[in-house]
């Protein structure tokens, strides 16, 4: 009984280390992901994943890439560094995958970037928001899929110059996501906007559960608008916090992804109306037959609406089958060629890779959360799109960060 | 000076309140985990996950009765039961053939059980984030000081916290079972000797004990976006009030909440950019004062 029982516990335990791997088949195109599969970022990862595998299913079935099929393997990185860092090495080393692919740890994928430079394979970023990735530490072999911190912060600096507020207060979780976000805001609004002032600051801990007390003393100082820097959970608890305390009424205020439906589609019907938010991607947004088959497709596949996640797979898978088409071989150098300035059709319009940084052009979306009778939770009004070419940094800005 | 005077003090009021009910939450965790490490001489570090659980089945069954008022105080009744039942199951089918071994044995199983509960919570209810909205009642907020809003629902955890304390007292002074763990906490094998089926009181106050985790998960889910990982912040905060209010005295539980919910609201008044630190600043103060803890440790 009790060697059963033991039994029984040490199944979910190795059952919940390792993910399912597609079993090893000759000739086939290798994508190697790298991800957090455990913990709270799992609640974007699986949207990457299975964005990613509803186009790599579709390439396949009409014959593949240069007649090989497309083959996905995964590895958990826990969200830590030397596990990442030791799975993209397992990859490369032993599963001789031909392209990587991973992680929403900005640490783990600069680790990886670095390896991925010294050994030549090509290697697409999927959700790390550090700008290091591919300005400081950029180099031929690593493609950003996401945005960046310091393109959001342009983005919402970009709609919110247009904005009567001045006095500013920032309050964010203290850590390089939450500053780096501010900082981006912040540098961009006082050059196109220079009435804008700081009136004061506040940082918490990452995970923070209680925002009550931090938004007391922001109520006290009374500035006109708040940019709020968090980031995963942190967003839904600080909007409900907002909401308690009648804060979200009182005073207007930003969170980057705080219209993204990972965000809004938690709290249903209950979230406060009236925040500000960008996000790259939105399900009902832009309202375009290839935005809608898009989302058939995948609520056929997995029952949710796609988030911002799922387009980032998706268009991986993509730009990776467009590349070896287009190299007419499996040849990383080659590829990598062709993929630079590439452009394909895409759920949201045509989409390019810069060839000067390997960053994906998305339009950014900035709105405000608002009730719609169509759906049981809030989504983004007011939509504002913000042309990729006006947020992210020049080709010049990006030479000159990786002297 | 006079005007900055009372708007200060105001301030310093509206911020006591506020860290007041934030304090609520982590008292009834808290105590919880000590109430165990003092009778059994579990260091439960799967603690955090039953809160956690306590969150997630507080969402499915808020779900289940509609999502509204009539699902949150179902949840507060059958959650932290569903937690308790969980956790009689743990206690019978592991916990109570390793009393007898080292603390490191215990320790180690508790490990591996927040890492099971981690990976059943991913299988049961998915990687989403999910949320548990405020009951009908407790929307909204009201200005005890002026200018300086307290949400409802944090003014019923104020309520919640002095009747969990209220309870857990009469539960260990007017109890038999009470009475017996104390004594066993000091003395197991004289409890024993006198013909006293330990084991029995040993499965009561751990289930007692997960029972307040599960509790706690329950009464934050209304305030945070219940997410796989919130075991890990929480059990953190826990372990750290424990060590300062003295391992395994449950009103040390009630102290050490109070310095660390306290630190930190007032923190945030004194010194906004850095209100972080303050509740690990008090808890460095008080063991460098009385390394024990403040209350007498059970160990």
């Amino acid at each position: 009984m009790k060697k059963s029982l033991l039994l029984v516990f040490g199944l979910f335990l190795v059952g919940g280390l390792f993910l399912p791997v597609t079993s090893h088949a000759a000739q086939t195109l290798k994508v190697g992901i790298v991800d957090t599969y455990t913990g709270p970022a799992t609640a974007f990862t699986l949207d990457v994943l299975d964005g990613f595998k509803l186009a790599a299913d579709k390439i396949n079935a009409k014959g593949g890439v240069l007649g090989r099929k497309i083959e996905y393997l995964t590895r958990d990185d826990k969200f830590k560094p030397d596990i990442g860092l030791n799975m993209a090495k397992e990859l490369v080393m032993k599963e001789e995958v031909d392209v990587l692919m991973g992680t929403i740890n900005s640490a783990t994928a600069l680790a990886i970037s670095d390896f991925a430079k010294a050994e030549k394979v090509p290697f697409f970023v999927t959700f790390s928001k550090s700008d290091k990735i591919n300005m400081e530490k950029g180099h031929r072999y690593v493609f950003m899929m996401s945005e960046h911190s310091e393109m959001a912060g342009r983005a919402a600096a970009e709609a919110l110059a247009k904005k009567p507020y001045t006095k500013y207060w920032i309050a964010g979780d203290d850590y390089e996501y939450g500053h780096s976000i501010a900082n981006g805001v912040w540098k961009h609004l006082q050059k196109l906007n220079p009435k804008v002032k700081l009136v004061g600051e506040t940082w918490w801990k990452v995970g923070e559960a209680d925002f009550t007390p931090y938004i007391t003393q922001i109520i006290a100082a009374k500035p006109d608008f708040v940019i709020v820097a968090t980031g995963g959970s942190g967003m839904v608890n600080f909007q409900k916090a907002a909401k308690a305390t009648g804060f979200s009424k009182s005073m207007p205020f930003y969170q980057h992804t705080a219209i993204e439906t990972s965000t809004l589609a938690a709290q249903g019907k209950n979230a406060p109306e009236g925040v500000f938010g960008t996000a790259n991607y939105l399900f009902y947004y832009p309202n375009t037959a290839e935005n809608k088959a898009f989302v058939d497709e995948f609520q056929k596949a997995y029952k949710r609406y796609p988030k911002v996640g799922a387009l980032y797979g998706y268009l991986t898978a993509n730009f990776i089958a467009e590349g070896f088409k287009k190299a007419g071989k499996i040849d990383k150098e080659k590829f990598i060629d062709s993929v630079e300035g590439m452009s394909i059709a895409s759920p949201v319009g045509k989409i390019a890779i810069r060839a000067c940084d390997h960053q994906l052009e998305l339009p950014m979306y900035f709105g405000v959360t608002k009730l719609d009778p169509k759906y049981d939770f809030l989504t983004a009004g007011n939509i504002q799109v913000v042309p990729a070419n006006d947020y992210m940094p020049t080709c010049d800005e990006v030479k000159a960060s990786r002297k | 000076m006079d005007a900055a005077w009372v708007l200060f003090s105001e301030k310093v009021l509206s911020q006591i309140l506020v860290g007041l009910s934030r304090t609520t939450i982590l008292f009834i965790v808290a105590s919880g985990m000590s109430l165990i490490l003092g009778v059994l001489r579990i260091p439960n570090v799967a603690h955090g996950s039953l809160y956690m659980i306590g969150a997630f089945l507080a969402y499915s069954v808020s779900r289940l009765f509609g999502g509204g008022s009539q699902g949150f105080w179902m949840a507060l009744l059958l959650a932290p039961l569903g937690v308790a039942v969980l956790s009689f199951i743990a206690e019978r089918a592991l916990f109570q053939h390793l009393y007898k071994r080292e603390h490191l044995m215990l320790l180690l199983l508790t490990f591996a059980l927040s890492l099971i509960f981690g990976d059943l919570t991913k299988l049961v209810w998915g990687a989403e984030y999910k949320s548990v909205p405020v009951p009908q009642i407790f929307q909204g907020f009201v200005t005890i000081i002026a200018g300086f809003p307290l949400p409802l629902y944090n003014l019923f955890l104020l309520a919640v916290g002095p009747v969990v304390a209220v309870l857990l007292w009469l539960f260990v002074n007017k109890t038999k079972i009470g009475k017996i763990s104390r004594a066993a906490a000091v003395d197991r094998e004289m409890v024993s000797a006198v013909g006293i089926n330990v084991s029995l009181v040993f499965a009561v106050v751990f289930v007692v004990g997960c029972f307040l985790a599960g509790l706690g998960g329950v009464l934050v889910a209304p305030t945070v976006s219940v997410t796989l990982g919130m075991d890990h912040t929480l059990i953190m905060e826990a372990f750290l009030i424990v060590i300062m209010g003295g391992l395994g005295n449950i009103w040390g539980a009630l102290i050490g909440a109070l310095i660390f919910g306290l630190s930190q609201s007032l923190g945030i008044l004194i010194w906004p950019q850095f209100g972080i630190i303050f509740p690990y600043l008090a808890v460095v103060i008080v063991l460098m004062i009385k390394p024990t803890g403040l209350l007498k440790s059970t160990w």
